[in-house]
């Protein structure tokens, strides 16, 4: 394994006996946990982003003799998404009405051990909220309550039987910007008990507060857990050109105008003189 | 190579846009004509988002546009009385233009909207573009004379109230015809980020024929007046205008402009408009396609999430 920096703040969460020793450098060999850190835990974003790749690194204290697994949930700040869908009608392909989608955010990525199906059940997925599939991605605007076969408020979708293409496209068209992933095989135990998983942002990656989870599973249950955080932000002359343009866009719209003829000028007086 | 630009939040390879922004401006210079139609596919295709290349390209439109009227007033080949009432016009059509595409953008139709715009206004002038240059190309070919041109002007330009003496166009009409062209032309400007020069030329020169040596320095003008307006507002009200990518385009095209102005003294007239109309066409019938094709995913992400 590479050479690691000096931990940030790693956070030991839900240990299952009490802690005795706290001293980090002391290993807690009894009790099962996790413990994880990032190589970075600010992402600046400036003229020259590509997007960036960020190490997540960690150790499983296992004593016993029950394999477990670790599961990397990486989520970022929530971006609602309005999704249209394209149908022809009389040979031309039209866009539908939009749907808004809420709760989506606008970066997720898990890594594990092995596909997760095969880590934890469905029902312990979906209470976690762990997994591309597992997403509480709603459209709360189309639902609508009735009255169905005698029962009062039953919730029902708008969009109908299509209800779920809608949702699986959200996220398939995320994936196709890199903002969404799932690696099955993301997490490689380096050495023992020692674990890393990439974390790859994409240059559209949106800016905020991302939440990193380590999850750690021991037959199919969860047994541990550690949160980290890590933020991305614009800094230097990119965030005060947004900024500007956020703050004061009326001021901007015209600056922009103002350099816009004034290259225009300077070019016509070069080339007249040429 | 690469850098970030801070509105469109993508990173793009900066010497490609410098390069797109010459060719434009080349195209631009020789064709004399904005050259708005053209950059904002090709932007599109580079993976800028559709709304932030047509406001940020409007400003390229400004610079090009600049340089150009500077020279043609010089010249006095500038209408400026004609320029500043279309330019009136081109304020109020890009005001509506602007608010239009919000409410586009909201329906999720802006994209639709765009594409239809793009089929029928290029399709229909680089097609009768091309048919009127290749005529005269053929005619000239055979050594046929000139067919005699219709020299009068629709008699309803003279009927409507308002009348103006437009000296240097030598024109006394109205002035709604000028006002209402100029209202049409914003619009397009908002919605298409294009100066609207492809539209403003053959109407000035066949339907108000004004004096064809005021054509082009007016149409400039009045395109200047309309597209800054159009940044203006597209940055105040959509926060859409990329300062970082509008700065790459024009350095590039300031100076493609100048060399496309030199080159245009070496093609005759019809030959470059059928260039032209080449082009034209082509970028119409392209940006048309989508409406026909069937698409890769029948689910697209609208742009634009209603705030709060």
């Amino acid at each position: 394994m590479q050479d690691l920096p000096p931990p940030p703040p790693a956070l030991v969460a839900e240990a299952p006996a009490p802690v005795l020793a706290r001293d980090p450098s002391v290993a807690t060999g009894r009790i099962l946990r996790v413990s994880a850190a990032l190589t970075d835990t600010e992402v600046q974003v400036d003229s020259g982003f590509t997007g960036a790749s960020i190490v997540l690194y960690g150790a499983v204290f296992n004593p016993t003799d029950t394999p477990a697994d670790v599961v990397v949930v990486v989520r970022g700040p929530d971006a609602p998404v309005r999704l249209v869908r394209k149908s022809q009608t009389a040979g031309v392909w039209l866009n539908s009405r939009p749907v808004l989608f809420e709760g989506a955010p606008g970066f997720y990525m898990t890594s594990s051990t092995r596909p997760l199906s095969d880590i934890a059940n469905f029902g312990q997925l979906r209470r976690l909220g762990v997994g591309l599939d597992h997403l509480r991605i709603a459209a709360p605007e189309e639902r609508s309550t009735v009255t169905r076969y005698g029962v009062r408020d039953v919730v029902v979708s708008r969009l109908g039987e299509d209800y779920l293409d809608w949702r699986r496209a959200v996220i398939r068209l995320r994936e196709k910007e890199g903002l969404y992933a799932a690696d099955p095989q993301g997490v490689r135990f380096v050495d023992n008990g020692l674990f890393r998983a990439e974390v790859v942002l994409p240059t559209s990656a949106p800016t905020g507060t991302y939440q990193a989870e380590v999850w750690l599973f021991q037959d199919g249950e969860p047994v541990s857990s550690a949160e980290l955080e890590l933020t991305v932000e614009k800094v230097g002359i990119e965030r005060g050109i947004y900024e500007f343009a956020q703050t004061r866009p009326w001021t901007y719209g015209i600056l922009c105008v103002i350099l816009a003829a004034f290259t225009g000028w300077t070019a016509s007086r070069v080339f007249r003189r040429n | 190579m690469d850098i970030y630009l801070p509105i469109a939040e993508v990173s793009v390879n900066w010497p490609v846009l410098v390069l797109l922004g010459g060719l434009v401006g080349f195209v631009s210079g020789l064709f004399g004509i904005g050259g708005g139609f053209l950059m904002a596919p090709i932007l599109v295709v580079l993976g800028i988002p559709p709304t932030v290349a047509v406001a940020s390209q409007a400003s390229h439109v400004v610079a090009s546009s600049t340089s150009g009227v500077i020279s043609y007033s010089s010249r006095g080949a500038v209408d400026f009385r004609m320029g500043g009432i279309m330019a009136g016009g081109g304020i109020l059509g890009a005001l509506v233009g602007v608010e239009l595409f919000r409410w586009l953008r909201l329906l999720g139709q802006a994209d639709l909207v765009v594409a239809l715009a793009y089929l029928i206004f290029l399709g229909v002038i680089g097609t009768l573009m091309l048919k009127e240059s290749l005529e005269q190309i053929l005619r000239r070919r055979r050594g046929t004379p000139a067919p005699r041109k219709q020299r009068r002007r629709p008699m309803w330009l003279y009927g409507l109230p308002w009348r103006m003496k437009f000296p240097k166009s030598g024109l006394y009409i109205s002035a709604i015809p000028p006002l209402a062209l100029g209202a049409g032309v914003g619009i397009l400007s908002a919605i298409m980020g294009v100066g609207g020069g492809f539209i403003l030329l053959p109407v000035m020169l066949y339907v108000l024929r004004m004096r064809a040596s005021v054509v082009v320095g007016t149409s400039l003008f009045q395109i200047i007046i309309t597209t800054a307006m159009t940044t203006v507002l597209q940055a105040g009200r959509n926060q859409t205008v990329d300062i970082v990518l509008s700065s790459l385009l024009l350095f590039g095209g300031v100076i493609g402009a100048q060399f496309g102005a030199r080159l245009s003294g070496r093609f005759r007239a019809e030959e470059l408009r059928a260039m032209l109309g080449v082009i034209v066409l082509g970028v119409g019938i392209y940006m048309g396609l989508e409406l026909f094709v069937r698409p890769s995913d029948l689910f697209a992400i609208a742009p634009g999430v209603p705030e709060g």
